[in-house]
């Protein structure tokens, strides 16, 4: 035994010098050295002798971190207490400490042995290590520890035995483990605070038992405390053992240390603030989550099959309504006359109208013309009734109707009424039957025989038929009062004129045209022909002028001219000219030369003008009330008489097709009236175009769509009506379409909401427009 | 179009997910025609190959914009539709269609990066302060709502060995509460699924946590279940030009369990300044209608600014005095204004008036449920700024330990909560309030400064959040919302201790302590007279 002296000549030996000492002393072999300390750093530790022990006695006052790096092999006994961090990343010394340890005992430890008399300080056993190539390393408090004691312990073995503690109430401290990964400590005594995110308090197992009793042995011998052995090993119930969590136990006791909020709901707010929470008092409606794609009633639009409910461009654009589409159907289904005996419900004209001399308003706004450019010829289809006889006539009705007025007005009116059963009297002033239609539209527009076909089949009805019947005052209160009901159809006869100078030589234009009608034609040969008025019908006086002979034609207008169409092509390729605006100054006779504003002039041989006629309605009594030069009447063509209505172009100047449906619509009101049955009005809204789905048909190609009743009723777009074509039930992912039959015969299709997201697709994808999604 | 819906024919089953759930009708079932004509001889010999197949297609209507909001996205199980953002949209240049400015929900649209997510922590206790270790160190992170009276002002005397007070003296009321806010968001912009699991969010916060946070009802009122029962402490009720909501309010008076935790005086907002409140008809629906005491389905303007208010001192001390009275000056009494220039002349105000709690102000990236978008881009204050230039203000006249700033207004705009607060807690605020970030976190709004949704205003809102709608609010688990608010705070909590324990502040909070910031920008230190770093 060697000693070594901290203070020497009453001076202090720097930590630099005693440690030159020691590890001199060592090299030289010295095995067993006694240190006098005097507050020197580290003594004890870092000596490597290799396999054979060196041993320390260390007197004084040793300084802070005593045995620091201490290795396997040194054994250190400080007699008294030692300073901070003893044993300060311990790789294999063991330590006895005869007295008090301070603050941070084998702090980063690692491997050896610590053993404390008394107590220890705050941080003790802090950072401890683990290493499985050596035993783990011990650390033994007699009493207890102080605060913070075991953070971030990641191994190794701590005893605190509890004995005669300074805080009889709490022996490791305040808040104990925090940041503890691994190691074990048993303790033995009340503790509190330990960290919970990181470790927990168990029991000791009959192995954790065993060890401690056969390492107390030697503990209590070191620290000359033997006698304790009883009392501390006479219980394993007096001990209890902390451990880290495992990686999982500290991940569940995070997730469980915060209470679920739905059990916070139910045990602490709906306590508060009553059962169903805040809202409970205004929102009835059930709590639960929902998802985003919702099905039943939680669906935020759901579809709805409207068949029928929106008019077909072609039935909702024609004034008379008439549903080609129902006829498409018809043929697409094989019934071809039940579809060509449809349109005679509507008109007693489809081969003249429909066939040749209508503007055709239903293929103007044909679907297939909005969006591929061919619509369905409704011509073709028209002209195929032509053949068809007349529907039949209800059963004869006693009611008695005059209409007095034989053109397409008073015609339709008189036909409806006809069919319906009413015992009809029509009045026409001419000698013939059509007005307009007969005496107005040149024979290179309508093949007199068409027309003629169309007047039998109407003369077939049992309509009693006055012809050159002229009304007046008097005639009129007669036929008045004969008849439950009278129509006024008229029409527009009296032509307009302008009385500029020399206007008395003008001819009007309707009177040429009733010539030609009459089989008189004037001779035109070789004149200069002038027409005022560029309309429909001035075209038609260009077209029979050169009929007639004339050289040159040419038509004026005050405004771009208002013909369209056929007529105006017709004119056109006859070699009318049209010129505009030109407002007529004078006509001179003499000259035959007509005179305009501007200053410019035409030959003129003969000047017809067509600027619109007005009704003669010099027959009617004041009860019926005019507007502007027309009898005023409501949409369904009511006068102010209630037993008169009024019909056609004595109302208000229109096409054909707008006086048959004008017709059409009085003969349906005064039904009505008359049976004391609901007016069938079939006015529809019109389907707008983007609810047809053009896509699914293919353009109409010459080698795939020759003009026949299966390809015009194939290509009808079935704009609002279902065509069964099953797309939506196909379509519909979720398969919540189905169709089913109807009593009856019919057919729909129906939506199974419980299936149903409301996603739109069978209206977005219908061809037919029929789906429509409301807001659910 | 703002958004473009890119859409995988390839991959979409056609199932109607994403056109049953698209909140504007952007998208819709549509039919598509493919006609092949090809070729396969050697000489010209055509064959047609049309097909035509149903898909999903977008609607250029302006009315019926993509908004960008994904929730196609979200339910296609095949990955097949969603909205990409256009840069080069002209919508701006369209969106006043009929001759209506362009109205939104939202926030400020520009994604640019905040002052306040510019500033560093640059003051590190390195060897120098006593380091405190975020995670093992105990400390609080609290602070003070409402006004802290110097020692030699308070009204106590020493009685012997006691303090006690000095006649029957105005003490002002204080609340401890944590420094991070939920800002006003009412009942009525906000469902009823979102509002009630922020409160119960905080609720849980304050009893379970022991976290002391409170949030602000906005102005809409409150239900009268919550004014009565014991949660009420954690809730700060707001008082605007509206004053929809107050006299339920006052009638619950006598029925309450404790009082709330403070009353603010909503003068402006910050999102929209200069701007009243605006809840459209469409989410005016019963629940609303009855506790904000109007009819139903009618669109309901606050005024810009309070009526029979004529001047600042008037305007200020009456509504403080009457709004203390209803709980016998028992309760923190503050106003918010929009963050503005004019906001020193508001402080001085109030630092006369003894019974003025504090002062939030609300700069100009704040959020709002519907304002119109030119109150929503063009006005407002930076928030940085304003709030540092009335805190050096209050240290001029020495009342910075007295009269509590808040701030508000683009808190967590990047998604940087603690980190923005605490940059204003150290350039003088005593807390921050956050809305958007709230409403984001948790419930996972979908809006963003691309104008991405934003149609709050609608009550459209796909998540459930801003809407009265049941089909739509049904969608969000309130409990989920509280469970999110819950993380946030305590989260927020940590990064707060994070930022400053280095800083070796652990008891009180570094109001202030401005020397620990720095900033890269030259003017932006300059303004904010902090420090340079580079």
């Amino acid at each position: 035994m060697i000693e070594i002296k901290g203070r020497v000549r009453g001076q202090r030996v720097p930590s630099k010098t005693l440690e030159e000492k020691i590890q001199t002393a060592v090299a030289a072999g010295k095995r067993s050295i006694r240190v006098v300390a005097d507050g020197q750093h580290g003594i004890g530790g870092r000596v490597w002798p290799r396999g054979e022990t060196v041993r320390f006695k260390v007197t004084g006052a040793p300084g802070q971190r005593l045995g620091a790096m201490g290795m396997l092999g040194t054994e250190i006994v400080v007699h008294g207490s030692c300073s901070d961090d003893v044993g300060w990343i311990n790789c294999g010394a063991k330590i006895t400490v005869l007295g008090d340890v301070a603050n941070g005992a084998h702090n980063a430890g690692a491997q050896g042995v610590l053993y404390v008399q008394g107590s220890g300080g705050a941080r003790c056993d802090t950072l401890t290590k683990y290493n499985p190539r050596f035993d783990p390393i011990q650390s033994w408090y007699f009493r207890d520890v102080g605060d913070s004691f075991a953070e971030f312990k990641a191994g190794g073995i701590a005893v605190v035995c509890g004995v005669n503690p300074r805080n009889p109430e709490n022996i490791l401290g305040y808040r104990p483990c925090v940041g503890m990964v691994g190691g074990t400590i048993y303790f033995r005594g009340p503790c509190r605070g330990v960290s919970e995110e990181d470790a927990r308090i168990t029991e000791l197992t009959d192995a954790d038992w065993a060890w401690l009793k056969k390492h107390m042995k030697p503990f209590l011998k070191a620290v000359d405390r033997k006698s304790f052995y009883d009392s501390l090993t006479r219980s394993r119930d007096e001990w209890r053992k902390i451990v880290a969590l495992t990686p999982d136990e500290r991940a569940e006791r995070a997730a469980s240390r915060r209470g679920s909020l739905s059990e916070f709901r139910t045990r602490v707010w709906y306590p508060g603030t009553g059962e169903g929470g805040i809202f409970a008092d205004y929102i009835q409606d059930d709590q639960t989550i929902i998802p985003f794609v919702t099905h039943g009633d939680l669906r935020r639009q759901r579809p709805v099959w409207d068949n029928n409910q929106f008019a077909p461009p072609c039935a909702g654009y024609c004034p008379t309504g008439i549903p080609t589409h129902e006829r498409t159907r018809l043929l697409r289904e094989g019934y071809e006359s039940d579809a060509l005996d449809l349109v005679l419900r509507y008109s007693p004209f489809p081969g003249t109208v429909c066939g040749y001399v209508c503007p055709n308003l239903c293929m103007e706004s044909c679907s297939r013309q909005f969006y591929l450019g061919d619509p369905v010829d409704i011509t073709y289809l028209g002209r195929l009734s032509l053949d068809r006889p007349a529907p039949a006539v209800d059963k004869d009705r006693p009611e008695r109707i005059a209409v007095i007025g034989g053109g397409p007005a008073g015609m339709s009116a008189a036909y409806q009424l006809r069919l319906r059963g009413y015992r009809v009297s029509l009045y026409e002033r001419e000698e013939k039957l059509g007005g307009k239609i007969y005496y107005c539209i040149p024979e290179d527009r309508l093949p007199a025989d068409i027309l003629a076909k169309e007047i039998e089949r109407f003369a077939s009805l049992g309509i009693e038929i006055h012809t050159g019947a002229e009304i007046d005052r008097k005639k009129y209160e007669e036929i008045h009062a004969g008849h439950d009901v009278v129509l006024l159809a008229t029409g527009c006869h009296s032509p307009r004129v302008i009385p500029f100078p020399g206007y008395e030589h003008v001819v009007p234009g309707i009177v040429f045209l009733k010539e030609i009608a009459a089989g008189n034609s004037r001779d035109l040969e070789g004149q200069d022909v002038v027409v005022i008025g560029a309309g429909n019908v001035g075209m038609d006086i260009c077209v029979e002028a050169f009929n007639c002979g004339a050289a040159t034609v040419t038509a004026v207008d005050i405004q771009a001219p208002a013909s369209f169409g056929k007529e105006q092509q017709m004119a056109a390729a006859r070699g009318a000219q049209i010129l505009y605006p030109k407002f007529t100054e004078r006509y001179d006779p003499d000259e035959k030369r007509i005179y305009f504003k501007d200053g410019s002039s035409l030959p003129a041989d003969t000047v017809f003008i067509s600027i619109g006629e007005t009704p003669e309605l010099e027959y009617l009594p004041e009860a019926i009330d005019l507007e502007r030069g027309f009898v005023r009447v409501d949409p369904v063509g009511r006068t102010t008489d209630p037993k008169v209505f009024a019909v056609g172009d004595v109302t208000r100047p229109g096409l054909i097709t707008n006086a048959i449906g004008s017709g059409l619509k009085a003969a349906r009101y005064v039904h009505a009236m008359i049976s004391k049955t609901e007016y069938e009005d079939d006015e529809r809204r019109i389907i707008p175009y983007e609810k047809v789905k053009f896509q699914w048909y293919d353009r109409a190609r010459a080698d795939d769509l020759s003009q026949s009743c299966d390809t015009e009723s194939s290509k009808c777009m079935s704009c609002g009506t279902c065509r069964d074509c099953h797309l939506c039930e196909h379509n519909c992912y979720w398969g919540a379409i189905s169709r089913r039959e109807t009593p009856g015969g019919g057919y729909e299709y129906v939506v199974d909401g419980e299936k149903c997201i409301g996603c739109g697709f069978c209206a977005g994808i219908c061809p037919c427009g029929i789906w429509t999604m409301y807001d659910a | 179009m703002p958004y473009v819906v890119r859409w995988d024919d390839d991959r979409c089953t056609r199932c109607g997910r994403c056109t049953s759930v698209c909140p504007v009708g952007a998208i819709e079932p549509g039919v598509f025609e493919k006609r092949l004509v090809e070729s396969t001889g050697p000489v010209p010999m055509p064959t047609t190959v049309r097909r035509v197949v149903a898909g999903v297609k977008q609607v250029t209507d302006i009315r019926h914009r993509c908004v960008g909001c994904a929730t196609c996205r979200l339910v296609c199980p095949n990955d097949a539709i969603r909205p990409e953002y256009n840069p080069h949209n002209k919508f701006r240049w369209h969106a006043n269609q009929g001759g209506d400015p362009y109205k939104r929900g939202g926030r400020r649209n520009d994604p640019g990066v905040s002052t306040l997510d510019l500033l560093k922590f640059t003051r590190i206790s390195m060897l120098t302060d006593p380091a405190l270790d975020a995670g093992r160190h105990e400390f609080r992170v609290r602070t003070y709502l409402g006004r802290n009276l110097p020692p030699e002002e308070l009204p106590l005397k020493i009685e012997g060995d006691s303090l006690v007070a000095d006649g029957t003296p105005f003490i002002p009321p204080v609340r401890e509460i944590f420094p991070i806010r939920i800002g006003g968001m009412s009942v009525g912009a906000l469902s009823p699924h979102m509002w009630e699991g922020l409160c119960m969010g905080v609720a849980y916060l304050n009893e379970v946590e022991k976290l002391p946070v409170v949030m602000c009802t906005g102005e809409g009122g409150m239900p009268p279940r919550l004014l009565k029962s014991p949660f009420l402490k954690y809730f700060i009720l707001q008082i605007a030009s509206g004053y929809f909501g107050w006299d339920e309010i006052i009638h619950a008076v006598p029925e309450m369990q404790c009082d709330p935790a403070a009353i603010e005086i909503k003068y402006g907002q910050g999102a929209k300044p200069g701007d009243g409140g605006l809840l459209m008809a469409a989410k005016v629906l019963k629940h609303i209608a009855r506790i904000r005491g109007v009819p139903e389905y009618v669109d309901l303007a606050s005024p810009p600014t309070h009526q029979t208010k004529y001047s600042i001192e008037e305007a200020v001390a009456k509504m403080i005095t009457s709004m203390s009275m209803l709980f016998d000056f028992r309760v923190p009494v503050y106003p918010k204004i929009s963050g503005t220039k004019t906001a020193l002349a508001v402080l001085n105000n109030l630092a006369r008036n003894p019974f003025a709690a504090a002062l939030t102000i609300d700069g100009e990236d704040g959020g709002t449920g519907a304002a119109y978008n030119v109150s929503l881009d063009k006005m407002g204050h930076p928030i940085a700024s304003n709030l540092r230039e009335c805190y050096l203000n209050l240290v001029k006249i020495g009342k910075q330990n007295e009269l509590p700033l808040f701030a508000a207004g683009g808190v967590g705009k990047s998604g940087n909560l603690a980190a923005n607060a605490a940059a204003l807690i150290m350039l003088g605020a005593s807390g921050a309030d956050c809305g958007k970030y709230i409403m984001q976190a948790a419930a996972g709004c979908l809006g963003d400064e691309n104008n991405r949704c934003n149609i709050c205003n609608t009550g459209k809102c796909p998540r459930g959040i801003t809407t009265q709608d049941p089909k739509l609010y049904r969608r969000l688990d309130p409990d989920k919302v509280a469970e999110r608010v819950v993380d946030v705070f305590l989260a927020a909590d940590k990064e707060l201790k994070k930022l400053f324990a280095p800083m070796g502040r652990s008891t009180e909070l570094p109001i202030g302590m401005s020397d620990g910031l720095s900033v890269s920008d030259r003017a932006v230190a300059d303004r904010l007279q902090i420090s340079y770093a580079c």
